[in-house]
């Protein structure tokens, strides 16, 4: 990998440009710009229905633009599929975290062998990150709590060693404590150098571990930002603080 | 665990190198069609044939129209079937398939929920 020492770190990990996207004839993303600088976390921000789901789907190839261009790493990417992307390293947990509720916290992560690690490190890997899921290791994931459901979402895609973190409200639901709980290890998990972009509705939680922000309105970014810059508008605007 | 540089360059390393074919919704789309195109033509040749060989009152001269319409055309008739058949049902269980766990995780969810009712589900947060 050294033939890419001195790369240029202005490109950004993810970019979309222009993007447009639609579910049959709807249009819902009219034009979306937004980059994700490496190693960044960015929050994307906006009330229901703005189009913050589409958004990441599309980023995580599960739909592809009508217009415009996804880039990750400075290559266009468009009609890549989502299960190339997966196994590149572009991970997504979806909103309602996509946990098998029938399956054991332990066949969930066994799940994710696919991705060559065996699941004694897989397990390692997740138990050290959320020790509370170690404790319930025999347990339904479906009987768990939403916090800890939450976790071992996270947990299954830390498995796959991701580059990209794509997270779809990851508070919806959760007590504020929790919430800040789950931030706090998105930050973490920040720091060891994957790039993350993650939804919310609500700001306060995310606005604390976010570099950059967006605010989405209507299927547009209508505002870009630091958490700084943003956090005014955002206790005045319709998303209520 | 320590920043992790090298994996951000293996990421980008890969998605360099990644191969994008066209996605398989749009390939399916092509081949659903090819089928129909292949029935639609093998029919039309079925008709010249039938109406070259009508117009010929020698059996020797009747035979190619039969080659050439009945076999050519019978040919992409069934050809065109089996792509149809095979893209569109392919589509359809997959419908299916998806529906089938949907259906299934709500059923756990109603499970769950009647655990709870009977107050032996989970302590919350
Ligand atoms: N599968 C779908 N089919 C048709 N329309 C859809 C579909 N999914 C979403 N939409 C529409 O697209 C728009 C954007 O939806 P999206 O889910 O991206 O919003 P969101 O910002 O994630 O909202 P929320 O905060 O409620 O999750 C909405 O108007 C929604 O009704
Ligand atoms: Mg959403």
């Amino acid at each position: 990998m050294s033939s890419h020492e001195g790369v240029d770190h202005d490109v950004p990990l993810l970019e979309l440009r222009g993007v447009r996207a639609a579910y049959g004839r709807i249009e819902v993303l009219h034009g979306v710009d937004l980059a994700v600088p490496e190693g960044a976390v960015v929050a994307l921000l906006g009330p229901n229905g703005a189009g913050k789901t589409t958004t990441l789907n599309v980023c995580a190839g599960l739909m592809e633009p009508t217009q415009g261009s996804v880039y990750l790493a400075g290559r266009r990417i468009n009609g890549a599929a989502p299960d190339q992307l997966a196994r590149l390293g572009v991970c997504t947990i979806p909103e309602g975290r996509g946990v098998f509720p029938n399956l054991t916290v332990r066949e969930n992560l066994s799940m994710m062998t696919f991705s060559g690690r065996s699941l004694p490190e897989v397990e390692a890997v997740a138990y050290e990150r959320f020790p509370r899921l170690a404790e319930r290791r025999s347990q339904l994931a479906g009987t768990m709590s939403g916090g800890e459901q939450q976790m071992l979402a996270m947990a299954r895609g830390l498995a796959t060693d991701p580059a990209l973190l794509l997270l779809d409200e990851l508070s919806m639901g959760l007590a504020p404590l929790i919430v800040e709980e789950l931030y706090a290890i998105v930050a973490q998990i920040a720091a060891t150098g994957v790039s993350i972009l993650v939804v919310e509705q609500f700001a306060r939680t995310v606005l604390g571990v976010a570099d950059y922000a967006a605010i989405m309105a209507s299927g547009r970014i209508v505002q870009v930002g630091t958490p700084a810059d943003l956090e005014a508008e955002l206790s005045s605007a319709y998303l209520g603080g | 665990m320590e920043t992790n540089t090298q994996r951000v360059e293996e990421f980008k390393q890969e998605v360099a190198s990644m191969h994008l074919s066209a996605p398989v919704d749009a390939s399916e789309r092509t081949w659903l069609l090819v089928g129909i195109g292949l029935a639609v033509a093998g029919i039309v040749f079925i008709v010249f044939g039938w109406y070259g060989a009508s117009g010929e009152a020698e059996v020797a001269k009747q035979v190619p129209y039969i080659i050439s319409g009945a076999v050519v055309g019978l040919g992409f008739v069934m050809a065109g079937c089996a792509l149809f058949l095979r893209y569109s049902l392919g589509r359809y269980l997959r419908f299916w398939l998806v529906r089938d766990l949907y259906e299934q995780r709500a059923q756990t969810d109603r499970i769950i929920e009647a655990l709870h009712a009977t107050g032996r589900g989970r302590e919350e947060f």
